[in-house]
């Protein structure tokens, strides 16, 4: 064969060799591809400040929950929300009150109303409450459940550094208050007074 | 052409009888369990057989012995054996996701029970305590019980296990906030009350001024609470466990064990079994996971619940 030839076919089967070896993409596109990573931050934050304010129509009153969780709980239940089997379940709550007392972990409010105590927690922000309360959130929507726990564990600090320290800082006594918020409660063991609402939004209005 | 026609209709009565007979033989469901040395285990299986049962089907309970080689044994015989779905205790979440595949390939659903496998697309659906949740609860009442400080000690279950870790991390993501609280030791005691017993031991000589042992099951926080009976310390040293089972329950009563995350066994397994009867006949949008609530049992409320659930 000739040499030519021969160097010809070696020569192309080299750069086929290399244009295989290699590949470029576009920058654009390996960005697109890390930013599938899920970003509970980011969605916590999202749903916060936009999603859980837009549904403050949908929450129940907080003197109605009290109200029909002594009268009728098992149709009252039906306002709660879980993306877990069981009896553990979540309002969306709302109300207005005075605050009547503040210790390390809660603030105490007489509800406007019917002058119900309630509890609006400072300490102890974690867990399910706030994710879940809505119903808006659906397991079938997530990869994996820890997708699921980072959500409420980005929500739960969100509240704990970006909107609890402000409304400590200058709640007293007095205060009328107006709230958006989330409770935990169970609809086997039902214990009223252990509830505490995990705030999502607080105003002091007076 | 006579005598063809006979032949054929002998044929057509034979076979006829032959499917007949299958219609009245029941279907097979496997039960393959982690283990049945533990009594949490023994009901979860129990119950999704009972279950199942119910439902029609012959059942069979497979004790894997946390060996993933006996395992995919049980899964190989189940499969040949003409088993028509398997309700799972997985015994690694990624050893025994092999194990998944396989029955899948055979067209046989797996419905894991508790535990998971580290497969979004091998089993039909996962019904799994939510151990995360669960432990964020007993988390925040140890928080509250130790005063936001105090020294302790963290004995995790078996390290290949998805419910391991997501105990320990739902524990940390509250108590971790507390820098009161400092975590002298970690050990994996396997889940098992004797390890956990020698573990806290070995834990006690190196760090006697422990306040707290946070165990990753019942089973472990039995042994803790032995070891530290046997030093003279169980008055002083609070222990948290994880599981509901009868003797912790009964611990919890008695005042020597602090708190419990109580699961629902009979839930996970009946709902399995219910899933497994509505995939043979004919349902197929299940939900690839299902969380089951857990819920935290202490001497305020233990009143409520008995060993793996709730007083009715």
């Amino acid at each position: 064969m000739n040499a030519k030839v021969k160097y010809g076919i070696w020569t192309v089967i080299a750069v086929i060799i290399a244009y295989n070896s290699v590949y470029f993409k576009k920058l654009d596109a390996m960005k697109a591809v890390a930013g599938d990573r899920f970003d509970a931050a980011a969605y916590a934050r999202n749903y916060l400040l936009k999603v859980l304010p837009g549904m403050a129509d949908k929450a129940i009153g907080c003197d109605r929950l009290l109200a029909g969780l002594q009268t009728d709980p098992q149709q009252t239940f039906k306002y709660s929300h879980a993306l877990d089997i069981g009896s553990t379940r979540f309002f969306l709550v709302k109300g207005n009150g005075k605050i009547t007392n503040i210790d390390e972990n809660d603030i105490y409010l007489a509800t406007d109303s019917s002058k119900a105590a309630i509890k609006i927690a400072t300490e102890y922000i974690f867990g399910n409450a706030v994710r879940d309360a809505s119903g808006v959130i659906s397991i079938n929507d997530f990869a994996g459940t820890a997708d699921l726990n980072n959500i409420s564990a980005e929500a739960n600090k969100y509240i704990r550094q970006q909107i609890l320290p402000t409304f400590k800082a200058s709640a007293k006594k007095g205060d009328e208050v107006s709230f958006l918020g989330a409770v935990e409660l169970n609809s086997s063991h039902l214990t009223i007074s252990d509830a505490e609402i995990i705030p999502v939004s607080l105003k002091i209005t007076r | 052409m006579r005598k063809f026609q006979i032949l054929v209709l002998c044929l057509l009565a034979f076979a006829g009888c032959k499917n007949h007979e299958n219609d009245h033989q029941p279907k097979k469901i496997a039960v393959i369990v982690s283990t049945l040395n533990n009594p949490w285990f023994v009901f979860l299986a129990q119950t999704a057989a009972a279950k199942a049962q119910s439902l029609g089907y012959e059942t069979r309970i497979f004790d894997s012995q946390n060996n993933t080689a006996l395992e995919t044994d049980h899964f190989e015989n189940a499969i040949a054996s003409g088993y028509k779905a398997i309700l799972f205790n997985p015994t690694d979440a990624n050893g025994s996701v092999v194990n998944v595949n396989k029955a899948k390939a055979a067209g046989v659903p797996v419905f894991c029970m508790d535990r998971e496998v580290n497969s979004a697309t091998g089993p039909t659906s996962q019904i799994l305590s939510d151990s995360y949740s669960g432990s964020v609860d007993v988390g925040k009442y140890f928080v509250k019980t130790m005063n936001k400080k105090g020294n302790y000690a963290e004995l995790l279950g078996m390290v290949s296990d998805n419910n391991t870790w997501n105990r320990s991390k739902g524990f940390h993501s509250v108590v971790d906030y507390y820098p009161g609280l400092k975590m002298l030791a970690q050990q994996s005691a396997e889940f098992d009350q004797n390890k956990a017993m020698e573990v806290t031991e070995s834990i006690l000589q190196a760090h006697p001024d422990i306040d707290a042992v946070f165990c990753g099951n019942d089973a472990m926080a039995l042994g803790a609470y032995q070891a530290l009976a046997a030093a003279g310390k169980s008055a002083k040293v609070k222990v948290f466990g994880f599981d509901g089972a009868a003797d912790v329950v009964q611990s919890i009563r008695d005042g020597k064990i602090s708190a419990t995350g109580m699961q629902f066994p009979k839930v996970m397994a009946q709902t399995a079994a219910t899933y497994a009867d509505e995939y043979l006949k004919g349902r197929r949008d299940f939900p690839r996971k299902i969380p089951v609530s857990v819920e935290l049992v202490t001497q305020k409320n233990v009143s409520g619940y008995i060993a793996f659930g709730k007083k009715n």
